[in-house]
């Protein structure tokens, strides 16, 4: 845990903290998928966390997004803790600070690229006028200015990523979260992703990504290897992956 | 979320589903459509046979006796002679007053023209001239009133129990229960197709010398005596006033209050308050089989919450994504509420159109008067959306509950 704790060191006032973080299942008997995490992410910071399945990487992302809450411990996200929220109040959280990219891109099928993007907005009660133009902006940002107005299904892989990364942003959410960003991408389509992280992070974004390809995982500054539940090693890239 | 924002993604996933949204709609659009339909039947029916009667009112009103049956409900007519001369005279004598006419029954069994006869199916009315002379409410096609004895009245129905229709001139005899035969030649044709009700064939014949029931008055003399009147008042504007007096006299004066058997009432009723019976008999009919059809509505609710429930399995998903970008419980509740109201609504919508459309040809093949229920198609419309709301809370409270990291989990 020494390396966990250097890292606190780092940032000034992290994005994210987690403190002695424990999640148990109960399936039958406890499994502990946390089993006492502690990580910070500095702001402007890009980490990976790697490990086997069931290592306790989904969970470790579920809770950091506020998408579950812990059984013991504390995580504070952008200042704010977990713990007392209610549960709308956490749902605001996780749609003003953290935003989501999913292997699968999970775009509303139903809906354009250019309404995937603002559905974070329409939540969140943004004005409406503003929602269309940040939705532009946001997809220009991430190549995809021209197909504002096509359905998911009209997209590739990697376009439907681009629209899921910029709907991700449309709150300016203090911290990005990347579930297998490139697990359904080719080699070249997923570089091209993951080029489009490093941008993001060279312009200030606070990025977790979690992986289980070392290659991809190589792309942030520091790599988090989780094992049983349990942070095994957090080790840092200095060669330039991109 | 704002309501038009969630309008705008509820439509899209209706639109999403063509042909379901259509089946789904199309059980509340039976429900409306049958009610709509039923109603229309009902007021068009209501309008058919009382319409006339309310463009021909007259300021005519009945006396009877009516009594409540000792075992059951309702009430009956009570045909003993209770009304004597001395109450006619007395009421002849009111203001207003224009004419009084004693309704007294003759025991006729058969009636006859030429060699054609009829036995029952018809009643035998001994009543007296001004009745159709004076009267306002019945027209006489042909002919005039009875001016001696042997001389009849007859209604349309009665023209018509024979081949070669009755007319003015034509000799009818009557055979009475005591084997007697009289004969009297017709004066007149009376319409009596007033107040919509079937009407029996009947055959008017003077007082003198055929009716002579009689009654031993509370003073003690013998007076001739009818089971009924009929009073006419000079105008529309009198008919009330005279109602409330002849009231007054029969609850006070008559011989006829102590001539009744304690229990029956005296009923003094204007042809505007048959109108109103009529019509609430109706009322209460068309309402009864409305009930029915909108058992049909209660159908289509379970079909939209059914649709509903699978709606919500099948976007668990997409519940999962919208729960992870940030929205709340009450927004995922809102999203399906407003998607199975719209369905509800659009069922209504049509459902009213439809029903329209079927009454207005039932009621064009019936040869009725169209009428547009304004009030049942607002409460359809109400009822519909009602239905959405009632059918959709459960699937939305089912999606806002979904745990948003089994959903992602999916596939």
């Amino acid at each position: 845990m020494s390396i966990a704790r250097s890292s606190d060191e780092t940032g000034a006032s992290p994005v994210v903290s987690a403190t002695d973080v424990r999640r148990t299942y109960h399936l039958g008997e406890p499994v502990h998928a946390l089993d006492g995490v502690s990580l910070s992410l500095p702001r402007g910071s890009f980490t990976a966390v790697m490990g086997p399945s069931g290592s306790g990487k989904s969970t470790l992302m579920n809770l950091l997004g506020a998408l579950d809450t812990p059984d013991g411990g504390a995580v504070e996200i952008d200042g704010q803790s977990l713990t007392d929220l209610s549960e709308s109040e956490q749902a605001r959280l996780r749609g003003t600070k953290i935003g989501f990219v999913f292997q699968t891109f999970n775009l509303m099928p139903r809906l354009t690229a250019a309404e995937n993007v603002t559905l974070p907005m329409v939540f969140h009660d943004t004005v409406d006028e503003g929602r269309r133009e940040r939705a532009r902006t946001l997809l220009e940002r991430v190549g995809l200015g021209d197909r504002l107005d096509h359905d998911p299904s009209e997209l590739s892989g990697g376009q439907r990523q681009r629209v899921a990364i910029a709907r991700a942003l449309a709150n300016e959410p203090a911290l990005l979260l990347a579930d297998e960003p490139t697990g359904n991408l080719d080699t070249e389509t997923g570089d091209e992703i993951m080029d489009l992280f490093h941008e993001l992070n060279d312009a200030g974004r606070t990025i977790l990504m979690v992986t289980h390809e070392r290659q991809i995982a190589e792309h942030a500054d520091r790599i988090v290897h989780l094992v049983d539940g349990k942070i095994d090693e957090i080790e840092s890239v200095d060669g330039d992956g991109r | 979320m704002n309501l038009r924002e969630s309008l705008r993604i509820s439509w899209r996933s209706i639109r999403g589903h063509k042909l379901r949204s259509t089946l789904t709609t199309l059980g509340v659009i039976i429900g409306v459509a049958s009610v709509i339909t039923f109603m229309i039947l009902g007021g068009a029916f209501t309008e058919d046979i009382l319409g006339d009667v309310e463009s021909e009112n007259a300021p005519v009103m009945q006396v009877q006796t009516q009594t409540s049956p000792e075992a059951g409900t309702g009430i009956m007519i009570v045909d003993s002679p209770i009304y004597t001369e001395s109450d006619v005279a007395a009421i002849e004598g009111m203001d207003d007053v224009e004419y009084v006419a004693p309704i007294g029954e003759l025991p006729a069994v058969q009636l006859s023209n030429g060699t054609e006869s009829v036995t029952g199916g018809f009643t035998t009315v001994a009543t007296n001239g001004v009745r159709f002379a004076d009267s306002d409410l019945y027209d006489l096609q042909a002919g005039e009133t009875f001016s001696a004895a042997d001389e009849a009245v007859v209604n349309n129905q009665t023209t018509q129990l024979f081949d070669a229709n009755l007319s003015v001139g034509d000799e009818i005899s009557l055979s009475f229960e005591d084997g007697s035969t009289k004969t009297f030649t017709v004066s007149g044709i009376v319409d009596e197709d007033i107040t919509g009700q079937p009407v029996q064939p009947a055959v008017y014949t003077p007082l003198e010398p055929h009716y002579n029931t009689t009654i031993e008055t509370p003073d003690g003399e013998q007076e001739r005596a009818y089971p009924s009147l009929e009073v006419g008042a000079t105008s529309l504007d009198t008919v009330d006033g005279v109602q409330e007096n002849v009231l007054a006299y029969f609850e006070n004066d008559a011989d006829a209050r102590q001539l009744k058997t304690d229990g029956d009432t005296i009923q003094v009723q204007t042809l505007d308050d048959v109108v109103d019976q009529v019509s609430g008999i109706i009322d209460q009919l068309t309402v009864f089989i409305g009930g029915i059809a909108a058992i049909s509505l209660v159908v289509g609710s379970i079909g939209i919450a059914n649709i509903m429930i699978v709606s919500v399995t099948e976007r668990t998903r997409e519940i999962g994504i919208m729960k992870a970008v940030g929205a709340r419980k009450r927004d995922i509740v809102q999203l399906f509420l407003v998607e199975s109201v719209i369905l509800g609504a659009i069922g209504a919508v049509f459902g009213v159109l439809l029903g329209i459309g079927i009454g207005y040809l039932a009621v064009s093949m019936l040869d009725w008067p169209m009428i547009y229920p304004l009030d049942w198609i607002a409460i359809a419309v109400a009822v519909g959306v009602g239905v959405g709301v009632v059918s959709g809370f459960y699937p939305a409270w089912r999606a806002a509950k979904i745990d948003p990291i089994e959903a992602l989990r999916r596939e």
